[in-house]
């Protein structure tokens, strides 16, 4: 289980939540409730869909207790690595990280997956249960306001 | 391809310059754990204690949905509902008083049986019943005496004409 989701899971739950840390306790959370809930694996329609949904629903829980607590959302916090050795690999982290969080988090969400994740709509729409051309919308117009949101930066 | 996907391509390709930590051999290790702990103290579900659960959990919201309307339903008809009913008896000499109103006597021979204790025996009701039948009988006795007898005995619906000679 760990092999086939860990790095997925935790690459999406960075999206969903823009914080390492609050990923990997999600990503924990996680696990423990698929072990706790295994009986239900064997009746899944879909593993990986099941596995996804347990993992997009836990985010959404620490999201709206984070926004129940009114914590704020740590955004010093670096969920992002860039190794080059060109320009200084903080700075464009930070820009990437500041554009992808003013995204709306499924838009977010539909990217990572996409670019960091490399999987197809067709996957992605399969794992979060929406129409492939939603996921392609999605990815559109997320794509469009990082455009407006990045268009100064020199590529 | 026209601009807008060039720029796109651009936007993509400057994402990609970045990367995702992949998750460290400590949080797997740390995960791990947590998960077998958790393993070894969940025993595996029994399938059919599901639907039962289940059930009873319906039932449960059941009886709450209902109390609940109930509760909501006599809260709301709670303003609709008469208060205290006192019952006063008027004083006789608020009788005395009161303006001349159509059978005064046999409101104050009621009145009057009001007071008393109430009957218990059969010859107690019978003699109230005579006693009712009297005065009503004396009422009736009353309008009729007080009519005022139409002129000669004639009919009322018919006036009397005059006389005249006509045929003379």
């Amino acid at each position: 289980m760990w092999d086939r989701y860990a790095k997925d899971l935790l690459t999406f739950l960075q999206a969903a939540l823009c914080s390492r840390h609050n990923a990997e306790d999600v990503l924990q959370t996680v696990f423990v409730r698929i072990v706790r809930k295994r009986h239900r694996l064997a009746g899944a329609r879909c593993l990986d869909a099941y596995v996804y949904r347990i993992a997009r629903n836990e985010a959404y829980r620490l999201v709206s207790r984070r926004k129940r607590d009114r914590k704020v959302q740590g955004t010093t916090e670096s969920w992002l690595i860039v190794s080059e050795s060109n320009r200084e690999p903080s700075d464009l982290a930070e820009q990437l990280q500041a554009a992808l969080a003013q995204l709306p988090q499924t838009q977010r969400e539909v990217i990572i997956m996409k670019i960091y994740g490399q999987k197809t709509f067709l996957e992605i729409s399969s794992l979060l249960g929406i129409s492939q051309n939603t996921v392609a919308s999605r990815y559109r117009y997320g794509i469009e306001k990082l455009q407006n949101l990045l268009g100064n930066l020199s590529l | 391809m026209n601009e807008k996907d060039f720029e796109n391509h651009k936007i993509e390709h400057l994402l990609k310059r970045a990367h995702l930590p992949e998750p460290s051999p400590l949080l797997k290790e740390q995960i791990t754990a947590e998960a077998r702990k958790v393993w070894n103290q969940t025993s595996l579900e029994i399938p059919w204690q599901i639907p039962i659960r289940r059930l009873a959990a319906s039932a449960a919201a059941a009886v709450l949905i209902i109390s609940i309307a109930n509760f909501s339903s006599d809260h709301t008809l709670e303003r609709w509902r008469p208060g205290d009913v006192r019952i006063t008896k008027e004083q006789p000499t608020d009788l005395e008083i009161l303006p001349e109103m159509p059978y005064r006597p046999f409101v104050r021979h009621m009145l009057s049986v009001n007071r008393k204790p109430s009957m218990t025996d059969a010859s107690a009701l019978r003699n109230y019943t005579k006693r009712v039948w009297q005065v009503l009988n004396e009422m009736q006795q009353n309008e009729v005496s007080n009519q005022p007898v139409p002129d000669g005995g004639r009919s009322r619906l018919f006036p009397a004409q005059p006389v005249s000679d006509s045929y003379s």
